[in-house]
């Protein structure tokens, strides 16, 4: 075992603190989580951060330079991610989706006029995307989607519905997953489009969370008419596209940061919170909870760098980070049911309400849990995933 | 950056789990639960030829100088297949010696050792089982020149019964010291306990005016503590491994179990009840394997590895007491039986858990490390 870096890979750390000292506005622009309006109102400063990353080519970081990344390996994209992480500096800024599920995709399966056409703008920050996966009737059974293209001429016709589109109310592109054949397996009858947003036909419906945020929405398609140059790789082969396209690194670094900034402000909380007439961190209970999640994101961190020593040694790895989805479930609701804990009585206190503590950010945070928990795989699909991939148990269906 | 084991260490961990199938199966394993002190001397001395007694041990010493994260892989093979042996309480006491002694101790002490001839075990806890110096009550005090007397009692000694020298832990003065001491001195009472896992062994010692030469102190007289603490830490990450590759046995038997138990007409692994619950033992047997890895590995390069070793114990007992539980719960009725293996997982998990510090107390030793 060796956690050391090399001179080289410590070299590009002091380049990244340098970079962040000269290009990081703490104040003006930080990671929040996943809070889209207070993000919007930042958007300036968000923008002239994405451009600077963009100018140095850490956008895409691991992209390919030809496209406009830096190649860079995956020790250096994690200490990129954990120097940003440290000053909570927001790495992938607003092309999310565009960067994490869109630009892998197209480099891997896009014609060149594709990449020509989308890479740029997803690095600038010039158009965002949304993800048209799931279904009403799909959800943890995806690959059972039915909303339907036909071929005519040139173009496909959409018909059908997608839900739980994130993003889908300020992005100007979809990537789309939709049968083009019925009759195939229903991995194999399903193809990939590149959508956008103001096509005719399309309608986008905001659905209000249980947060009282719209975070998401319903994406209905009325014939609604997309060129064939747009199909993302070959008819029938949308399934693999999505499943390989993936970022490429493992480590959850930037989650575990995430976590570790959270557990931090809990921490501090629970010196000035009064619990049962004492300071809550004299609570033990509360103290108890308090290291169990610091070993669970030590935990995580852990699991991360065996996943990356594993990469590094050129060994596949997949459904073990299903381990890590489930660590990650039980610390994003626990943050959410222990910071109001230990605030006793204020802990129903909403941010509009007199008295309430740190202006309700952590009862808004307990009601937000489900976008990470359920957003991506539910954690019994991740069960399911690691009791039949790893452990050889039968399928349940 | 590389987390993970050398092809050097992968062998030796094919070799012991080889040894561990070849000379000590589940039929072996009860035959010594059952006997009296559970020790196979004969396949201790095999341990020790294959140079596993002085893994860590400086090769002037007589050991292979290797390092804990080779302990550890050794000390999870034999979790694994729930083999009876002091290898922990050995290879911790050599630790010990190691870090305390001096040149002329650690030759005189730590080469028998390595060659499987000596059995010498740490006594370091009492009636309080904290991991703090206040826990020990046992005395020495000067008794005539160069000579001092040792009086207390020490409690959960890792295979006492076995051991021919204990290293005892006794205040002096404002501090700790180490004597390493004949068992069968004068005065001095090994009684066993009776655990509720007979696969492991441990006594209660008692000194009753124990005389002991000045010369048998390792290291400063009242100085101990803070590489004591090292050596303790030490032990509790070997202790850790054990337990990760006994949930891991466990975790496999009733996995296989739930592949060719039909009811309702289907293996009952198919039924996400069941299905789901063995995800999560894994989940939390492959993170006490990440904190139990790490933990040993910063058990050699950090000056303070309290607060990762406390992580891994923590972890590492959650997860054998699940696997253990799951085990037998999931198994069934048979799982309720002597006859099932389960239940022997589930009692090294009940054991292991609250030895050397329950979880709850080390989620408060990772926060009073932060001065919270």
């Amino acid at each position: 075992m060796d956690f050391s870096f090399t001179e080289k890979e410590e070299a590009f750390r002091s380049e990244v603190r340098e970079f962040l000292a000269e290009h990081h506005d703490s104040e003006g622009v930080r990671a929040d989580g996943a809070d889209v309006e207070s993000a919007m109102d930042k958007l300036p400063k968000l923008l002239a951060w994405n451009q600077a990353l963009y100018e140095k080519g850490w956008v895409g970081f691991s992209w390919p330079r030809e496209f406009g990344g830096s190649g860079g390996g995956i020790v250096e994209q994690m200490i990129l991610k954990q120097e940003c992480g440290d000053v909570r500096a927001p790495i992938l800024g607003l092309s999310y989706m565009g960067l994490a599920w869109v630009g892998p995709g197209i480099i891997q399966y896009g014609t060149d006029a594709q990449k020509k056409r989308f890479i740029p703008p997803i690095l600038k920050a010039e158009e965002h995307w949304c993800t048209g996966y799931s279904e009403p009737g799909s959800g943890s059974d995806l690959a059972s989607l039915q909303c339907r293209a036909e071929r005519d001429g040139d173009d496909y016709v959409v018909n059908g519905q997608k839900i739980w589109t994130s993003l889908a109310m300020w992005a100007q592109w979809m990537i789309l997953l939709v049968r083009t054949d019925p009759t195939a397996s229903k991995h194999l009858g399903i193809s990939c489009l590149l959508v956008p947003m103001d096509s005719e036909g399309l309608e986008v419906r905001p659905i209000k969370a249980m947060n009282g945020e719209t975070p998401f929405a319903e994406v209905f398609f009325d014939n609604v008419r997309v060129p064939v140059e747009n199909r993302l790789g070959a008819e029938g082969q949308g399934w693999d596209v999505t499943k390989h396209a993936l970022a490429n690194e493992r480590s959850s670094i930037a989650e575990v940061t995430a976590l570790h900034h959270n557990l931090d402000d809990l921490k501090s909380m629970a010196g000035q919170c009064r619990l049962n007439g004492k300071p809550a961190i004299e609570d033990a209970g509360i103290r108890q909870r308090l290291a169990r999640m610091q070993s669970t994101i030590e935990a995580m961190r852990l699991n991360g760098l065996r996943f990356l020593t594993k990469q590094l040694r050129g060994e596949p790895i997949g459904a073990e980070t299903s381990v890590n989805k489930l660590l990650r479930t039980e610390m994003d609701v626990e943050t959410g049911r222990l910071s109001c804990d230990m605030q006793g009585g204020h802990g129903v206190l909403t941010g509009k309400s007199p008295g309430a503590v740190q202006g309700g950010r952590w009862q808004k945070n307990s009601l937000s849990w489900p976008t990470t928990v359920i957003g991506g795989g539910t954690p019994n699909i991740q069960r399911n995933v690691i009791a039949e991939r790893l452990l050889g148990l039968p399928h349940d269906s | 950056m590389d987390f993970g084991f050398s092809e050097e260490q992968e062998q030796l961990r094919r070799q012991v789990r080889r040894f561990a199938d070849e000379r000590c199966p589940m039929d072996r394993v009860r035959e010594l639960m059952d006997s009296d002190d559970a020790f196979d001397r004969h396949m201790w001395a095999s341990m020790a030829e294959l140079g596993w007694l002085g893994l860590a041990v400086p090769e002037q010493a007589g050991g292979l100088g290797l390092d804990w994260e080779d302990v550890v892989v050794v000390a999870e093979e034999l979790g694994r297949s729930l083999l009876p042996s002091p290898f922990l309480a050995v290879t911790t006491a050599a630790r010990a010696v190691d870090l305390l002694g001096s040149e002329a101790q650690k030759a005189e002490l730590l080469a028998p050792l390595a060659e499987g001839t000596s059995v010498v075990t740490l006594a370091f806890f009492e009636d309080s089982d904290v991991i703090d110096p206040d826990g020990v009550a046992t005395t020495a005090t000067a008794d005539g020149d160069g000579w001092l007397t040792l009086s207390g009692t020490k409690m959960f000694v890792p295979w006492g019964q076995s051991a021919d020298k204990l290293l005892l832990v006794a205040r002096e003065g404002d501090g700790l010291s180490v004597f390493a001491v004949d068992s069968a001195a004068e005065g001095l009472t090994v009684e066993p306990l009776q655990l509720i896992d007979t696969t492991c062994r441990a006594a209660r010692v008692s000194l009753d005016s124990v005389r002991v030469e000045a010369d048998s102190r390792l290291g400063t007289a009242g100085q101990a503590w803070p590489l004591l603490a090292r050596a303790l830490d030490a032990g509790l990450v070997a202790l850790c491994a054990e337990m990760v590759g006994a949930a891991d046995g466990s975790l496999q038997l009733t996995t296989e179990f739930a592949k060719v138990r039909q009811q309702f007409g289907s293996p009952i692994g198919r039924f996400q009840g069941v299905k789901h619950r063995l995800a999560e033992i894994y989940v939390a047997t492959e993170s006490a394997r990440s904190l139990t890895y790490y933990a040993s590995w910063a058990v050699d390069h950090l000056g303070d590895a309290a607060s990762s070793v406390a992580m891994a114990k923590e972890w590492a007992a959650e997860a054998l007491d699940r696997a253990g539980e799951e085990g037998v719960q999931l198994h069934g009725a048979i799982g309720y039986t002597w006859e099932c293996d389960a239940h022997l997982y589930y009692k090294r998990g009940r054991l292991c858990r609250n030895l050397m510090g329950s979880p709850d107390y080390q989620r408060e030793r990772v926060l009073a490390a932060q001065g919270l």
